[in-house]
């Protein structure tokens, strides 16, 4: 149905190729006396170049250059002359119940006027509000129809069912694309636009029945759902903790990992604003998971050192002053945050107490911790502390 | 030079159908900080103050060791200035004549226009964060090239090939992947002196690195299994060797079980774990969770020989939409760190913690919104407690305007410097044409460190932020879609 105004627009803009034809009027008593081919299968559609000529001879008149149609024409439109005469059997509807508007004289001639096709076929909506039963009566599927190109598909209007805030959600299209899909959903669409959304592992099988059609991308499915609001980002956590099967009908994992990730310079807005003063409660006890984005080594120490929140100049220097003899008690506080010790202190740190060769031998090995699997798994590790007398068999 | 002349004839035909995408951000900031700096005086300059306690002549409290013939305290330090420009580029390239292959990379173009160097993450100034060459069909996707993958294990980032084989019929993805790796949540390798700021140990050589990742998804569920390991190329032993499960079962609409597990084979212990239930319906949602969690260390270095031990926390959050423009949200989750089994009488440490938070989101409206919340922290380390809200003003679909404000209180425990923040600030942001973003903020940062000595200091400052999105396109009217979108150009069956 769509098509059929973007067809009737080329057909206004190249079929009358300049021609009057209200101004001829008087010389043309019947219309197939120039379209045979609207009556009669196999002749020609338009009129011969020696047509013109016989008055256009430049005595006569002056002198006009017509060509008939010879490519195809870009068009959607399942419709045939001939054939639809057939069809109308008892019926068949004069040329200007189509090619000219209610009450205008017989030469007032237009492309096809779709409101008069929706009068014949029943069809007491406007075009685009026609029900999606009614699409493939007059259409083509997009992808048997070969001859438009990718502009064509692209100014296909949106009917205004699709501006329904509902239409995105399995009530709305989805229902639609169950029942109808491969015959009126098809007539502007292919599998290749619905997989702009429904990119995940399992896209509905629905999907599978289409037709493939790459210029189907040339419309972009990009509305949100209603659901998404304007602050959807800052909430959508807990939705997608609860139910990534919603999610993932329209969302794969590298969407997340958009904002999810360290180098997001595209997408600042992951951690809240001020949270870099506010960090220490979040990092000391893992609120998440924080080297799966940032580096301990490079983005932790590296900040910190810059801030003088390193220990550069040995471990007796007092910063920890919130807890006055807090060096020669901290085995319980690193145990429990490791991850932040090390944003500001190095191995080297920790070996002048813990090594076993130089050092003061203070045990730092505690619960689950597997001496035999570790030496086996790397030992090289085991060196650092130990030397070259790593105990074991 | 025949060859090559050949194979540029050949390729013409494909180049000229060639489709790409490319999206440009920039984003600069001008901040400034001003951390802490040691420094010390002759433990017979020190002097004491009305409480007794020792101070330097200024009034700095200063730290004197028994024996010591220095005490030492911190200052101020100096005001850093930090101008970072920072640009992602990321691109797609496909058409190449051959159904399913295209090109992708993004890349982080990082500089400090300050003279200070003050910024993190500016160095190395060109950092590759992806960049490969895909084989897309309908059973197989082939990659090769910088890749990052993000599993139950965490982000892995390497050098290398990756396939993943899929069985359509019965929802099953099997991946493998084989390359160089990169170091955890950077995109450089661990050679990089960039990863060592400290002048601690560093590997010598890049590990190698391995994994599998299996995946079945179904209506009812979806269950995954990845395993992953990291060999020393040097000494031919482990750097890391772990595996992880992890699932969901949708037993009816709206409510879904998820869990996760992750096992050290290395270390011989398990990792975090976690197992929820979540409740999601048009005006209620909801989320009960139990974890654990244990942090994980690679192999060369000492870490994971010090025993971090986990803590296991019991979560939730609800979101409810009472009516069309109300929406109130809470959150909160409590936690118990396992015993670490350490005897320290002279230091008392906080072994357990909570979370909590509460807000309220309004759409009085069209084209406005309001957002306030209020949260307070407490556990081992550091506090937390302050509020904030914001007014969000949309006028038109390519233009909305921010004002928020907030103030924060943060304790620490092992600190004895009481850190208040208070913030204002506005941002705004306009989508000039579909391929032009603007964007544009200023924030007056308001930080008072409270002490009862000299090191007690107000840091009060503006900051302001300026970005560009552009974005340069052929192939398609992508421009507004979904990153899915950006990253599956023309679609699954494209040619």
């Amino acid at each position: 149905m769509i098509t059929f105004l973007l067809a009737a627009s080329f057909v206004q803009a190249a079929d009358s190729g300049g021609f009057d034809h209200l101004k001829h009027k008087g010389l043309f008593p019947s219309c197939t006396s120039c379209h045979a081919g609207a009556e009669t299968a196999g002749a020609p559609l338009w009129p011969k170049e020696s047509s013109c000529v016989d008055c256009h001879d430049g005595k006569i008149e002056k002198v006009v250059v017509w060509r008939p149609r010879t490519e195809a024409r870009r068009t959607n439109l399942r419709f045939d002359h001939v054939q639809h005469r057939v069809a109308a059997k008892d019926k068949p509807a004069p040329c200007a119940a189509c090619h000219t508007e209610a009450g205008e004289p017989r030469m007032a001639v237009r492309p096809p006027v779709v409101g008069r096709c929706l009068d014949c076929h029943g069809i007491r909506t406007a075009h685009l509000a026609a029900p999606d039963s009614a699409c493939a009566t007059c259409h083509l599927s997009l992808a048997r129809a070969v001859t438009l190109t990718r502009g064509d598909v692209a100014r296909f209007p949106a009917p205004p069912s699709h501006d329904d805030v509902r239409w995105l959600g399995r009530e709305g299209h989805g229902a639609v694309a169950r029942s109808a899909l491969t015959t009126n959903c098809a007539t502007c669409h292919a599998q290749e636009f619905c997989y702009q959304c429904h990119a995940g592992g399992t896209p509905p099988r629905a999907i599978a029945a289409f037709a493939s059609d790459p210029r189907s991308t040339a419309l972009a499915a990009h509305r949100a759902p209603a659901s998404h609001g304007a602050t959807f980002a800052d909430r959508h956590a807990a939705l997608a903790a609860a139910g990534t099967a919603s999610c993932s009908s329209c969302h794969i994992r590298s969407d997340c990992l958009e904002c999810h990730r360290s180098t997001a310079a595209n997408a600042p807005g992951y951690h809240p604003s001020g949270f870099l003063s506010r960090h220490p409660a979040a990092a000391y006890a893992r609120e998440t998971s924080c080297n799966d984005c940032h580096s301990e080594r490079s983005f932790c120490a590296a900040c910190h050192q810059q801030s003088g929140l390193v220990a550069t100049r040995g471990l007796r220097t007092g910063y920890h002053d919130g807890s006055r003899f807090f060096s020669a008690g901290h085995g319980g506080a690193a145990r429990q945050s490791l991850e932040s010790c090390v944003s500001c202190h190095t191995e080297r740190d920790c070996l002048p107490c813990h090594s076993a060769v130089g050092g003061r031998r203070y045990n730092p090995h505690g619960p689950g911790f597997d001496a035999e699997r570790l030496r086996r798994k790397n030992i090289q590790m085991c060196t650092v502390c130990h030397g070259g007398a790593v105990p074991g068999p | 030079m025949r060859r090559v002349v050949v194979v540029l004839l050949l390729a013409a035909a494909p180049l000229a159908a060639q489709d790409y995408r490319l999206r440009l951000d920039a984003r600069f900031q001008s901040v400034s900080f001003r951390g802490v700096e040691l420094d010390s005086i002759l433990a017979s300059a020190a002097v004491a103050d009305s409480t007794g306690s020792l101070q330097t002549p200024d009034g700095f409290a200063v730290l004197c060791l028994p024996g010591e013939a220095y005490c030492t305290y911190f200052r101020p330090g100096p005001q850093r200035v930090g101008a970072p420009l920072v640009t992602m580029v990321g691109g797609s390239v496909w058409g190449f004549g051959v159904r399913g292959l295209s090109a992708h990379g993004t890349a982080r173009l990082g500089a400090d226009l300050s003279n200070d160097n003050a910024w993190p993450g500016t160095d190395p100034a060109v950092q590759l964060v992806e960049g490969y060459v895909q084989y897309a069909a309908e059973r197989v996707t082939a990659r090769a090239g910088r890749q990052i993958l993000y599993t139950r294990l965490g982000t892995t980032g390497f050098d290398g090939a990756n396939v993943t084989w899929r069985v359509p019929r019965q929802h099953i993805n099997v991946a493998g992947y084989l390359g160089w790796g990169l170091a955890r949540g950077v995109a450089l390798p661990v050679t990089s002196p960039a990863l060592n700021p400290l002048d601690d140990f560093q590997p010598q050589q890049r590990q190698i690195i391995a994994g599998l990742d299996a995946d079945w998804t179904a209506r009812l569920g979806e269950a995954r299994l990845s395993y992953q390991r990291e060999v020393d190329p040097r000494s031919d032993k482990f750097v890391s060797e772990r595996v992880a499960v992890s699932g969901a079962v949708r037993p009816s609409a709206g409510w879904t079980v998820s869990g996760g597990a992750e096992y050290d084979m290395a270390a011989g212990w398990w990792g975090s774990a976690d197992l929820s239930v979540g409740y999601a319906t048009r005006t209620v949602t909801g989320l009960l969770e139990g974890r654990r969690y244990r942090p994980h260390f690679d192999l060369w270095t000492i870490w994971g020989a010090f025993s971090p031990v986990p803590y296991h926390s019991l979560r939730g959050s609800v979101t409810v939409r009472p009516s069309r423009p109300l929406q109130l949200h809470a959150r909160g989750e409590v936690y118990r760190f396992d015993p670490a089994e350490v005897s320290a009488p002279l230091v008392s440490y906080v072994t357990d913690g909570w979370r909590a938070e509460v807000g309220a989101t309004v759409e009085p409206r069209t084209g406005w919104i309001i957002d306030g919340g209020y949260s307070r922290e407490f556990g081992p380390g550091a506090a937390s407690v302050g509020g904030g809200a914001s007014v969000t003003y949309t006028p038109t679909r390519h233009t909305r305007v921010t004002v928020y404000g907030h103030a924060h209180d943060r304790p620490l425990e092992f600190r004895y410097s009481e850190s208040v923040l208070r913030v204002l600030g506005l941002d705004g942001g306009t989508d000039l044409n579909d391929r032009v973003r603007l964007s544009l903020g200023a924030m007056r940062y308001a930080e008072e460190r409270r002490r009862p000595d000299a090191a007690e200091f107000d840091w009060t400052q503006w900051r302001l932020t300026a970005g560009v999105t552009l974005l340069f396109a052929r192939g398609g009217d992508l421009e507004n879609l979904p990153p899915a979108i950006r990253r599956m150009p023309g679609g699954r069956n494209a040619p």
